[in-house]
Parts: C-alpha cells; sequence; structure tokens
C-alpha cells in the first residue's frame, strides 16, 4: 500500500543518495578518462574525485558542499492510485533528506527585496531550502517514478538558454550550443563536466527538458550527436580543474521535445560540474 | 616531501607560510597544506579588505602573514571550493595578499590584472577540486573567525592535515595560459 509515510522516507533515501554517490555510469566514465588522461596535473585532479566519491559513498557525506537546490520529476503510471497529500509527502522527504544528509543551509532569509540584496542573513536549518517546481509527467503502468536532481550553483552561473537559427541543420543547432558550453568552460572550475541539453519551443521548455536530459542520460551511452558535442568542448583542452588535458567533458546529454515551425530553437545549455548530475530515482507501487 | 602515485612529488606547506618556503612554489606544483588555513567568500572578504583598509584589521585578532585563504562557506555539508573569479572574490586578491597572505586558493581562472597584482604583492593562488567528502577527512577542528552574523559565509579558521591543491598562478605566470597554449 502507497501511503504519505511510505513516500516520504523513499524520497528522504533518494535525496540522499543523489547528494552522496556516484551512478555507476560515473565511475565508469572517470575510470576511463584516468586511464587515458597523460597530464599529470589532470590526472590529479580526476583521482582525487574519485578518492571523494569513494569517502562520499563509504561515509555518505556530501559530494560537494554545495549540496544544490532540488529539482524533482515525477513519473505517475496512468493506473497508479495515490494516497492523498502524496505531492506533500514528497516535499516533506526533501525536508527530512536535506536535514538528514545534511544539505548547506543557504536558504535566504527575507521578503523579496532582502532576499535578492541577501541583507537578513541565512536560515540554520538546510530544509528551508525549497525544492524548485516540481514536474509531473503522465507514462503508462500502476507506479510511480519519483527522481530527486541536486543542481549546484556554478553551472547556474554558466548555464544559457537562448535562441538558434537552425538554418534546418542539427549541426547549425549543436555547434552552437557547444560553442556556448566551450567558451564557459575556462571559468567553470569544476571541470570535467557533463553537458545537459534541451531543445523545445520556449524558454521553459527547453530548461525543462535540459533537465530531463540530466535525469535521463548515462555516460556510457552516448549517441553521436552527444559525442560530437562533447568532442566539440574537449577540444578546448580546459581539462579538469581547468588545468589542461584531454577531459574537459565526459559526455553530452541530449533531449529535444516537440518544436515549432519556425526558424527558431530554443536552446538551454548547462555545463554540469564534475559530480553531476546528481541524482536518483525511487520506483513506488501499491504492491 | 613525499610522491603521489605515479605522479609528481608533494610538497607539504606548513602556515603561517615563510618567505623561504613561498619562493620555491611555481606553477604546477602539487601540495599538501597542514596548520589553520581561513575559510571566507563573496560575503566576508569585502569586509575583511575594507577593515584593512581602514586600518582595522587588528581589533579582529586575525593573523593574514603567511595566511593561507581558502574560497569556501563552511556549513555542515563541509567545505569546498567556490569560483574564486567572482567579483567580491576577485577583487578582494590584491589588499588581501598586500596584507600578507601567502596562498589564495580557490578554482576557476583569475584575470591577468589579478595575475600582475599576485606577483607585484608576493602571493600566489592555488586551485583544488570540490571534493568535500575527502576535505571532511582532512579537517581536524573549525571556530568562527570573525563576521559570525554571516552564517556559513562567516570567516572561519579551519585546522587541516595533507589538503591537497596545486598551484595555478605564480610569479607572473598561470596554469591556464600556459594549458591552453598545450
Amino acid at each position: 500500500m502507497l501511503t504519505q509515510k511510505r513516500i516520504e522516507s523513499a524520497v528522504k533515501d533518494c535525496l540522499i543518495r543523489a547528494g552522496t554517490t556516484f551512478r555507476k555510469d560515473q565511475k565508469v566514465a572517470y575510470r576511463d578518462a584516468i586511464r587515458k588522461e597523460k597530464d599529470a596535473n589532470a590526472r590529479w585532479v580526476l583521482e582525487k574525485i574519485m578518492e571523494n566519491a569513494r569517502i562520499a559513498e563509504e561515509k555518505t557525506f556530501p559530494l560537494c558542499d554545495d549540496t544544490g537546490i532540488p529539482h524533482v520529476v515525477i513519473e505517475v503510471g496512468d493506473e497508479a492510485v495515490l494516497p492523498g497529500g502524496w505531492l506533500s509527502a514528497i516535499n516533506s522527504g526533501i525536508v527530512q533528506g536535506l536535514r538528514l544528509m545534511p544539505g548547506r543551509p543557504m536558504a535566504v532569509k527575507g521578503g523579496p527585496v532582502e532576499r535578492v540584496e541577501q541583507s537578513e542573513g541565512l536560515f540554520n536549518d538546510p530544509g528551508k531550502v525549497l525544492p524548485a517546481p516540481v514536474i509531473v509527467k503522465s507514462v503508462k503502468g500502476s507506479k510511480v517514478s519519483i527522481t530527486v536532481l541536486l543542481l549546484g550553483g556554478g553551472p547556474e552561473i554558466r548555464a544559457k538558454t537562448y535562441r538558434v537559427f537552425h538554418k534546418r541543420s542539427i549541426e547549425t543547432v549543436l555547434n552552437e550550443a557547444a560553442s556556448w558550453a566551450a567558451s564557459e568552460m575556462k571559468n567553470l572550475g569544476c571541470t570535467p563536466c557533463v553537458l545537459a541539453v534541451g531543445i523545445g519551443r520556449t524558454h521553459m521548455e527547453a530548461s525543462s527538458l535540459m533537465l530531463e536530459a540530466m535525469k535521463e542520460g548515462s555516460l556510457t551511452r552516448q549517441n553521436k550527436w552527444e559525442k560530437k558535442v562533447t568532442g566539440l568542448v574537449n577540444a578546448t583542452s580546459v581539462g579538469p580543474l581547468g588545468l589542461g588535458g584531454r577531459t574537459t567533458a565526459l559526455g553530452t546529454f541530449l533531449k529535444i521535445g516537440p518544436l515549432r515551425a519556425s526558424g527558431v530553437r530554443i536552446v538551454s545549455v548547462r555545463p554540469c560540474c564534475c559530480f553531476e548530475p546528481r541524482r536518483a530515482t525511487v520506483v513506488l507501487s501499491n504492491d | 616531501m613525499k610522491r603521489e602515485r605515479g605522479g609528481k612529488k608533494i610538497i607539504k606547506v606548513k602556515t603561517p607560510i615563510d618567505e623561504a618556503e613561498f619562493r620555491r612554489l611555481k606553477i604546477g606544483d602539487q601540495i599538501e597544506i597542514e596548520g589553520s588555513i581561513y575559510c571566507g567568500r563573496d560575503a566576508v572578504l569585502p569586509q575583511l579588505v575594507k577593515l584593512i583598509e581602514s586600518q582595522n584589521l587588528d581589533q579582529m585578532k586575525l593573523n593574514l602573514k603567511g595566511a593561507v585563504i581558502f574560497h569556501t562557506a563552511v556549513s555542515p555539508a563541509g567545505i569546498g571550493p567556490t569560483t574564486s573569479n567572482k567579483v567580491e572574490i576577485e577583487g578582494s586578491i590584491p589588499a588581501l595578499s598586500e596584507a600578507g597572505v601567502k596562498i589564495h586558493l580557490g578554482k576557476g581562472a583569475l584575470s591577468q590584472k589579478t595575475i600582475d597584482e599576485l606577483k607585484r604583492h608576493n602571493s600566489v593562488f592555488a586551485v583544488t577540486p570540490p571534493v568535500t567528502a575527502l576535505f571532511s577527512d582532512k579537517i581536524v577542528s573549525q571556530r568562527v573567525a570573525a563576521f559570525k552574523k554571516e552564517g556559513m559565509e562567516a570567516l572561519y579558521e579551519v585546522k587541516v592535515k595533507g589538503f591537497p591543491a596545486i598551484i595555478a598562478i605564480a610569479h607572473g605566470k598561470s596554469i591556464f595560459v600556459t594549458s591552453k597554449k598545450r
């Protein structure tokens, strides 16, 4: 039986897993990068990131002190039966997860202006870091899948959502997306990155598709377009932590949504940091 | 001095850093810091600069001579470098260097102007990956040193052992420029 309590507990554990563990595809990608990296300093950075992942997983420590803003994607099966208050239970699970991991207490106090100016200080409670608006999607079946993603601040400084005149060529669009990302690599600091790219009809939709790309992508399963974007960014030779070397991007996660009759595509590009996408999924059912 | 597995020699750096020890640091050096370091970022570093400029630093009982300043917040989640080329952080580097800070520790490339200022004031910039879990293993103790009201963005004094970093900018040279040329 799916209850509020079960949802809350599952989401709490899911958030902690997202913030403290590397997925298998991340471990494979880093091992591969270390093996191929010839630059001693670049290899040192990659090895430290793997050592960090090992300690984080063993001791349930946050991978990064910027534990990020929780983003939640929910896929609800058409035949799923959810208890009343299920969305509140998800929000409550997020609060509990942030307190237990613990998340960084970075929620800003005050009214709108005070929050912008950060003039009234911060809440001490990590649970005050509210999640971004939830994305809910309908899927077939009777299960409910909840994915928690934690989005750090560094990539938000370097991300961009803007229009591209496509000239009826996906290469034109992806070359532009890669050039945006490449121009930001030097200042990102937290390389190697994973590029999340969403292509849609509106800014909101492109950003949402970019988030879905972060949710679904795998570093061990890359299509030819994703490999192309990754290659263009790696050609910058910025390398891990900007120190040079062959690994500036570990991969690209691309998601293309429905598109409109127009000469323009709206493209959202987020250079995710070396630990991202930090994500975990829990699947719940009434069984 | 120890050797990283299959890599370079690791240089041990003790704080406060003396002039002789400082002079041998060059870009690309892998170091491990031992001793007390200050931790602060956007909110607190400009305030520290104001105190220096108004000659009121003595009130705070801080010792910046030979110090390391790590660009990070300190929270229950741990510590990790924030981007050092943010205006409030990079802008604080010249005055803090002049006041005696020897190593500014963070991440990201800095401008040519800051490279020149670091050289002028005999200071270096080092970078470290945001490996918070690993850092948590290297922290011996921590205390708020100043600006307590800033919460996790207050200035902290953190005692560390074997804290890893790479010298990125020193004596007018930047690893970010040389790596681009490679």
